[in-house]
């Protein structure tokens, strides 16, 4: 079998996956799931940009994935007038206080020589900094967040279309990631792992508590669409009729519609990155990656300045994750900062690309695609098991009752199992690195 | 006078007990992990659902015991169940070394294929758990709740501050030691605990001194095992089981033994401590204690508390950066660099 | 990318999860097909092999034996494999040809491991001490597979090497690269073994501890130990041998008494420098 049939078949197995959901279970089913396949296709990319190519080991996708939701709501929604004039723009002083705090005490640290002179101006320089933050920032945020708290409590967006969201998405988990690629990698050994893990946290800590922000776990509904809305679909008589001329009722076919739409642009937004992608991984930018990958010690000694390449492809990577999240956040039309857990958006991207394939781009892909169907569709398929084996079992048994409960923690076995088989089967995953 | 004895209580009851029974949990999960980073090389993503699965069944066996009527009358149950907890825990992870990672073992697999190997093993063991004993979560501490209540203190002293001192905080603090201590005295007087150090040290040389590399990967898991079942119980006892909350442990605890310095059990101690007087310091409110204190002109308006216990990962994680960047190898130097 | 995919990380160097510098040994295979050779006390006879199944020749029908209680030597040039001769004779390597046999009887076809057991001890070039560990913690991990009562060995060590006894307690790392080799040769020294391997005993060691580690060598050789080693310094070395083998390019060059091979005019013009 050549490598491109194989190719084409494994992505034709996924496409029968999804059409027969669509037969057996509901068209919605099935393109709920292809459409959630494509933004976990783009996350695995993402991470495929920095393990595959690059070595980097990644374990804090829920942030950048989250910082993308967060770039919906800012773009997005309406700007809030009272809040900006309640305490808005001290707020934004308050952040912009606080970073030059940061960098007066880097600055103070780079300029200064080494001694006790050296640390105790950084701490005072910290110390002071922070307390003038706190000043600023506590009453204004008080204020901001006591206008109209049921519906708003925040600053805002820009009111500007959602999809502007999606490229700022990047931006913020590109600035994220530099910040932490910038402490991390410039460290003497890699402490990339433990730094994406804590940097993962504490997004997610903000987005909770930070209610000015974005509501905090008030949550933000009802966001923009870039898409009409079903409603609208079925009071238009045009769309009614073609409905009813394809034997649909206007219902059915007005989700099936907005559903179609948004797959037609994530998409887009897949196949762009995708070529990108490709074309990076075959330019020299691409060859030098995978050069410092195989052989960091040949490629510095070469004189190539790994650390600036892997600070890259860590924000190129984080930032194609950030897209997703924007994406992922506009398919909700809310962003619930309680539902990222990193079991969901950070390890099990990762299942995606060991699965798919570590450093090839169509594998990681692949794997978005093949995993998430897994993941949707353990949940019937663990049911109807747990039926068959159960039902030997008295009516009112309560072994009955727990299996048939726990039918929903059936996911993560499966994932670890597929991870582990892989592993152990086809290390290199189902479409390997050539 | 009075007011800083006051201040003293204050501060001893909400943040000295909490962060010390709070730091020999982190420190007793570190050393799980920093003992696993030592002997095969890498960072067990799975530590923390070890230790949910440890407690899971000696929250499962206490239940047991008390529908029977077995109790260790003030002492908490869960002791009792403790030694079941362990046995099942290391089952499970001796179970899966020779089902999962004594594969990648043979085929001298790099340190990070077995990382994500561990990724695996978390799903499968967070699966478990959730399978068994359900997501939510089980309250299973019985027994005395108090050795010092706070009203008590305060009539034994007449002060105006209580002290309280929660028996499943003297309980971890006793315990904590007494498995440090054993560690301790394993790895440094027993042949069989110097021929792990001999084989973490330098592994070559271990397997031409005739180290059966097989048998001290098994030591290994079993004392991991016991010790994420006991840091997993005792954080139990002291506040509650949910899996969730143990899975997110591991970032605590990563943090605990890279600050420590990864690879040494001395290192995993101290760093446990360092996190957690750190974050209950930088998260709790220190208006009383500065009310006692500063004369009542100066007295503080707000909570002075300079993070929202939220944050308690981000002052981790700052300490975390803080020591690695000062210290690249952690305060106890280990094999990390 | 290698062929093997368990040893394909690419290039992650991430200290929070992986540690580095796990064991590079692997355990080569034998000819399975032994031979019946020579009488010496542990010779490496006709060796032919490379380190792994797949990998180059490096030894050419090479042989290295060394006498009870002798000294034997390997020079040689750079890359000539005499480290790799040496390691072939303690199963490091994948023979294809050729055995090694340990006082007549044939060891070809066993591991490392069970060659310690047979009475060799190896002393490689570079990690060959527990850095972390006690001087005297290294020592009994020397005597691992020992059951009996191994106090006495531990004080013949220390009569060798009277600086170890004072430093027993302090860790072997923080040791002069001198005493580190002492601890390496007593740890090896330990199982009480018949003959000894050393790998460059005395790479980077200042000249004056050099001859003092050649005086501790020819004194545990008095002990009636066989030792087969791999040196740098071939005059020094080949004045101390009872026997010589230079090799170049995996194969026998000269093979004679230290005294001959320092005469021989060929050999001092080649390798020994005029």
């Amino acid at each position: 079998m050549s490598d491109m049939t194989k190719k084409i078949g494994l992505f034709a197995i996924v496409a029968i996956l999804i059409v027969l959901t669509g037969i057996m279970q509901s068209w919605n089913t099935a393109l709920q799931i292809l459409n959630m396949g494509l933004i976990s296709a783009i996350m695995a990319l993402g991470v495929n940009l920095q393990w595959g190519f690059a070595g980097l080991f990644n374990v804090g996708v829920m942030g950048f994935v989250a910082l993308g939701g967060l770039a919906t709501v800012l773009v997005s929604t309406d700007p809030i007038p009272e809040a900006w004039g309640a305490g808005g723009l001290r707020i934004l002083l308050a952040l912009v206080l606080g970073a030059a705090t940061v960098v007066a005490a880097i600055q103070t640290y780079t300029r200064m020589s080494s001694g006790r002179a050296r640390t105790g101006a950084m701490l005072a320089i910290l110390a002071l900094g922070f307390f003038v933050y706190r000043w600023v920032f506590d009453p204004a945020v008080a204020a901001v967040e006591a206008i109209n708290p049921a519906a708003q409590g925040n600053i805002g967006g820009l009111g500007l279309p959602i999809l502007f969201a999606w490229p700022v998405g990047g931006l913020l988990a590109a600035g994220a990631a530099w910040v932490i690629g910038k402490t991390a990698l410039g460290l003497r050994s890699d402490y990339l792992a433990i730094a994406t893990l804590g940097i993962a946290e504490i997004v997610i800590a903000v987005m909770k508590n930070e209610d000015w922000l974005a509501r905090g776990v008030k949550n933000v509904i009802g966001l923009p669409r870039p898409v009409p809305y079903e409603i609208d679909l079925q009071a238009n008589p045009a769309f009614v009729e073609r409905a009813t001329s394809l034997g649909l009722d206007a219902t059915t076919a007005s989700t099936l519609w907005v559903k179609l739409l948004y797959a037609v642009l994530f998409a887009i937004v897949l196949l762009i990155l995708l070529w990108m992608s490709q074309r990076a991984l075959h330019s020299p930018w691409g060859r030098l990656m995978r050069a410092i990958r195989d052989n960091e010690v040949a490629a510095e000694a070469m004189g190539k300045d790994v650390t600036r390449r892997h600070l890259q492809v860590f924000i190129l990577g984080s930032a194609i994750c950030g897209i997703a999240g924007a994406m992922m956040t506009t398919l909700d039309g809310q962003l619930t900062p309680g539902t990222y857990q990193p079991l969901r958006f950070t390890f099990l991207i990762w299942v995606m690309v060991i699965v798919g394939g570590s450093g090839n781009n169509i594998g990681a892909v692949l794997g978005g695609f093949l995993i998430w169907f897994l993941w949707v569709q353990v949940e019937p398929l663990g049911q109807v098991l747990m039926q068959l084996i159960t039902m030997g079992m008295a009516e009112d048994s309560g072994l009955k009752a727990h299996l048939l409960d726990s039918t929903a923690h059936m996911r993560l076995l499966t994932m670890g199992l597929v991870l582990l088989l892989v592993l152990r089967f086809s290390p290199r995953g189902l479409i390997p690195e050539k | 006078m009075m007011d800083f004895l006051n201040a003293i209580v204050a501060l001893s009851n909400f943040v000295l007990i909490p962060a010390i029974a709070y730091g020999s949990q982190l420190a007793l999960g570190a050393l799980g992990v920093t003992l696993i980073y030592g002997i095969l090389r890498f960072s067990n993503f799975a530590h923390g659902d070890t230790m949910a699965f440890g407690t899971m069944v000696v929250v499962l066996f206490t239940w047991l015991f008390q529908s029977m009527g077995v109790s260790l009358g003030p002492l908490p149950t869960a002791l009792l169940a403790l030694p079941f907890g362990i046995a099942a825990c290391a089952l499970l992870v001796v179970g899966t070394d020779k089902m999962v990672y004594q594969f990648y073992r043979r085929q001298k697999a790099k340190p990070v294929i077995l990382v994500i190997v561990s990724m695996g093993v978390m799903f499968i063991m967070n699966g478990l758990v959730r399978f068994i004993i359900g997501p939510n979560d089980q309250r299973f501490a019985d027994g005395e709740r108090f050795i010092i209540s706070p009203r008590e203190f305060k009539q034994m002293t007449g002060l105006r501050e209580g002290l309280a001192i929660k028996s499943t905080q003297a309980l971890t603090v006793v315990v904590a030691v007494i498995a440090v201590a054993l560690l301790f005295w394993f790895l440094n007087r027993t042949r069989t605990g110097k021929s792990m150090r001999a084989y973490s040290d330098n592994e070559d040389l271990a397997l031409l001194s005739g180290i059966n590399p097989e048998r001290v990967v098994l030591y290994t898991w079993l004392i991991v095992a016991a010790l994420a079942t006991v840091a997993g119980t005792l954080y139990g006892l002291d506040k509650t089981f949910k899996p969730f909350t143990y899975f997110q442990l591991l970032l605590p605890i990563f943090a605990a033994a890279i600050v420590g310095g990864l690879g040494s059990p001395l290192g995993a101690i101290a760093g446990g401590f360092v996190i957690a007087f750190s974050e209950v310091t930088i998260t709790y409110a220190w208006k009383k204690v500065l009310g006692y204190l500063l004369p009542e002109s100066l007295e503080p308006d707000g909570l002075v508390q300079l993070l929202s216990t939220d944050y308690k990962f981000a002052v981790s994680f700052a300490i975390l950066v803080i020591v690695l960047l000062f210290k690249p190898t952690g305060l106890f130097k280990g094999k990390s660099v | 990318m290698t062929s093997n995919p368990y040893q394909d990380d690419r290039g992650n160097k991430d200290r929070t999860i992986t540690k580095p510098g796990g064991g590079a040994m692997q355990a080569g295979t034998g000819t399975e097909h032994a031979m019946n050779t020579g009488d010496a006390f542990l010779i490496g006879d006709s060796m032919t092999g490379g380190y792994g199944k797949t990998g180059p020749d490096i030894l050419h029908d090479c042989t290295i034996a060394v006498n009870k209680g002798e000294i034997a030597v390997i020079v040689g040039p750079n890359g000539a494999g005499k480290s790799t001769a040496m390691k072939a004779t303690f199963g490091m390597l994948h023979l294809r040809e050729g055995s090694v046999r340990l006082d007549g009887r044939d060891i070809t076809d066993l591991t490392p491991q069970a060659r310690v057991a047979e009475g060799m001890g190896f002393v490689p070039q570079t990690s060959n001490i527990f850095t972390s560990m006690t001087v005297e913690e290294n020592l009994e991990m020397g005597a691992f597979i020992r059951t009996d009562d191994f106090s006495d060995t531990m004080a013949q060590v220390y009569d060798l090497f009277p600086i170890l006894k004072e430093k027993r307690n302090q860790a072997a790392g923080e040791l002069s690269g001198g005493q580190r080799q002492q601890v390496a040769v007593g740890r090896a020294l330990m199982t009480q073994p018949k003959v000894l391997l050393l790998d460059e005993p005395t790479a980077g060691v200042s000249p004056i501890v050099m001859d003092e580690l050649f005086d501790r060598i020819i004194e545990v050789a008095r002990t009636g130990i066989s030792i087969l080693m791999v040196e740098q310094n071939a005059r020094q070395a080949l004045e101390i041998a009872d026997k010589g083998y230079v090799l170049v390019q995996g194969r026998n060059a000269h093979t004679g008494t230290g005294k001959e091979l320092l005469a021989d005019p060929e050999v001092r013009q080649s390798f020994l420098g005029g």
